[in-house]
């Protein structure tokens, strides 16, 4: 009697250590797919980042969805919102409450993005920004359902000021774009170069509406005022616009100029012979530095696919898709509230190194990479000298940074 | 002020100007002739610069790449403006001008899908030869070479248009048309050939001005909006129809946008705006005689 109560002991003592582990094993299976939402820009000029941002994700998932998570696959619809908040919101809202997707992924548009993060917040669905580069995406608009797999303009302000700041200039003149990235990207370059050198004098800001198709003028007009360097707070067709007009006229030749991602391949390569060389620039993704393994191969197996080597923008889809398949991964859950909590804190491994998504403020730690723009033979277009790496810790407000910034934007 | 720094934006904002001339007379030439006020202007505009792209970029490292450009460019645009003016546009001279609007808005829609898919939603650039690229020293002012180009574009076209519309047969009766077209056609000419020539001269200037902005600004789909707007507003100041008008307009749009940027840096876009409500308030009809 008592052995057979011990053995029946026995066997629910093993039971109960097995059980968990069965459940932690391959034999949990979710019991549907999970389908992304992703919204984006894939006509007018932007169209250029938003189309390398899907291919990087689409690379990513036919790696995942070979072994699946937990035995679904990552699916995905997308919806074009033509550069526009309101036909963006429209269209996360149809993903939402149409399509029933499990989580949004956008955009390009820095407006949109918050348009979007807003309606995320409000419906509690988890909504992954992956090329929108405002600050106020993760800071003072950040909440539980926003997260960024991309560097923002806080981290490229400062890596931009902290390097110009060491070369001896201190009169500035800043144009830039009237939009949300404008905005951002030269108020945080600004306050860091104060910070780094308070002598430094703003001479004058120079702004223009979004598409202005004649830069000429302005720059002739900051060319006259012989400011020791210029900063542009301009990006995507804005920034290739004030590029091809540098080298058309001149300009950096004349005045040294610094702007967010002029370095990067997706806006070098439309480019080709009209871009100037010695513009400096930052990114978070080149595909010829760094030069380790992990790179190599993601840019073989991407030129594989599409040709044409990956921009940032694909970089940020392929991290996005693997950040989400992790996530659910650990989550064990399709559950959205789970699947949050195991983003906060997660950490990957991506072609630039290892990548975490920050818990306190959803932010993906990237490093940044500096550098100026040169002419290389091995390339028809202008590739990024001089380079060096800025690591993510010494660009990313620190936690109670981001603390303030959120109470004071409520 | 520094009389060098405003100097400088007076000749950039002049060689902007002449752009601005080029594809406003076209639009006014055909308004004037034509009574039509044609939406998918700004569309042959776009086309231009495409068509431009393309040429140069055919010829690879020829020197002879931008002037090749400047001529192919003009002449595709003259061409789909005269199909669409020869299938349909003639059948509708007679409709109110709502209808015309809606119908040359119709064009617009379908030539912009139709550049969507001959080149694609990326941007071009068209890169000027190197002896254009850079800047020149001018009375002190360093102003960029490619802009002389334009500098000289505008008033050659002027003349060309003054030549054509006083010198030839065919410019003096569509002069003659803008102002009465019945007695026109009373004299039995055939004011249908007159419209067609007149149409396809607009459509062409549409096509330089393109061709000649492409070597300064990305080349992408939606270039055309800001140029149709401020092509019409230069139009209804300098006086409908009147080529000497949009002269006159451009001028002003073109060196208040560039002067205004040393006053105001901030608030620059709105100054040839606030001339143009200026402008209307004072004299409604135009500064120069409306033809309407």
């Amino acid at each position: 009697m008592r052995t057979r109560r011990l053995a029946v002991l026995a066997i629910l003592g093993m039971v109960a250590v097995t059980a968990p582990r069965a459940g932690a094993g391959p034999s949990l299976r979710f019991e549907r797919n999970i389908k992304v939402g992703i919204v984006d820009t894939y006509s007018g000029p932007p169209a250029v980042f938003g189309n390398d941002a899907l291919n990087g994700f689409r690379l990513a998932l036919e790696e995942i969805n070979r072994e699946g998570v937990h035995g679904a696959r990552i699916e995905f619809v997308t919806r074009d919102e033509k550069f526009s908040p309101e036909i963006g919101l429209s269209m996360a809202r149809e993903l939402v409450l149409q399509e029933r997707v499990d989580l949004l992924v956008g955009t390009i548009s820095s407006a949109t993005a918050l348009a979007i993060s807003a309606f995320a917040r409000e419906q509690r669905v988890p909504f992954l920004v992956w090329i929108s580069k405002s600050e106020q995406i993760t800071g003072a608009k950040g909440h539980r359902y926003v997260f960024s797999t991309s560097e923002n303009t806080a981290m490229a302000g400062k890596a931009l000021a902290y390097a110009l700041a060491r070369r001896g200039y201190t009169r500035f003149w800043i144009g830039a774009e009237d939009y949300e990235y404008g905005h951002a990207v030269t108020n945080s370059f600004w306050r860091f170069m104060k910070r780094a050198k308070p002598e430094a004098t703003l001479l004058g800001q120079t702004w223009w509406r979004t598409g202005e198709p004649d830069l000429v003028p302005y720059l002739t007009q900051i060319l006259q005022a012989r400011p020791d360097a210029a900063f542009f707070g301009t990006g995507g067709a804005g920034m290739a616009n004030v590029l091809r007009t540098m080298k058309v006229i001149g300009f950096a030749e004349r005045v040294p100029s610094a702007i967010h991602t002029a370095i990067d391949v997706t806006v070098l390569r439309p480019l080709g012979a009209a871009a100037p060389e010695d513009v400096w620039g930052t990114t978070d993704y080149l595909f010829y530095y760094p030069e380790t393994p992990a790179n190599r191969e993601f840019v073989r197996r991407f030129q594989t696919a599409y040709r044409d080597p990956p921009g940032f923008p694909a970089f940020h889809g392929y991290i996005t898709a693997h950040f989400i398949a992790e996530a659910y991964r650990r989550a064990r859950s399709l559950d959205r509230e789970r699947f949050i909590e195991a983003l906060e804190g997660l950490r990957i491994r991506t072609p630039v190194g290892e990548v975490e998504m920050r818990a306190c403020d959803h932010q993906a730690t990237l490093p940044l990479f500096f550098g100026r723009t040169k002419r290389d033979p091995q390339f028809p277009f202008l590739v990024a000298g001089d380079l060096m790496t800025v690591p993510a810790r010494e660009v990313m407000p620190t936690c109670e940074d981001i603390q303030r910034a959120r109470t004071q934007g409520r | 002020m520094d009389p060098v720094a405003v100097l400088g934006q007076i000749l950039v904002g002049l060689s902007r100007a002449m752009i601005l001339f080029i594809v406003a007379a076209g639009l006014s030439l055909v308004l004037g002739v034509l009574r039509v006020p044609n939406v998918f202007h700004g569309s042959l505009y776009m086309i231009g610069a495409f068509v431009a792209w393309t040429v140069a970029e055919a010829m690879g490292e020829h020197p002879a790449r931008l002037w090749a450009a400047l001529v192919a460019a003009p002449l595709a645009t003259a061409a789909v403006g005269l199909v669409v003016e020869r299938t349909l546009l003639c059948r509708l001279y007679q409709r109110e001008h709502l209808m015309l609007i809606l119908f040359t808005f119709g064009v617009m829609l379908i030539l912009n899908d139709l550049v969507k898919l001959g080149w694609g939603p990326t941007y071009r650039s068209l890169v000027p030869p190197e002896a254009l690229q850079g800047s020149v020293s001018v009375l002190g002012v360093a102003l960029p070479r490619y802009n002389l180009v334009l500098l000289l574009a505008g008033p050659l076209v002027a003349t060309a248009l003054w030549l054509f519309a006083h010198r030839t047969r065919i410019g003096k009766i569509a002069r003659a048309a803008a102002t009465d077209r019945e007695m026109v056609a009373v004299l039995g000419i055939d004011v249908g050939r007159v419209f067609a020539v007149a149409f396809g001269v607009g459509c062409l200037l549409a096509g330089l001005g393109g061709a000649l902005v492409a070597p300064t600004t990305s080349i992408t789909l939606g270039m055309d909006h800001t140029l149709l707007i401020e092509s019409f507003l230069i139009v209804i100041i300098g006086g409908l129809g009147n080529l000497w008008g949009a002269l006159v307009g451009s001028l002003l749009f073109g060196v208040a946008h560039s002067v205004g940027l040393l006053i105001w840096p901030q608030f620059a876009i709105a100054f040839p705006y606030a001339i143009t409500a200026g402008v209307l308030l004072l004299r409604p009809q135009g500064l120069l005689r409306s033809v309407w």
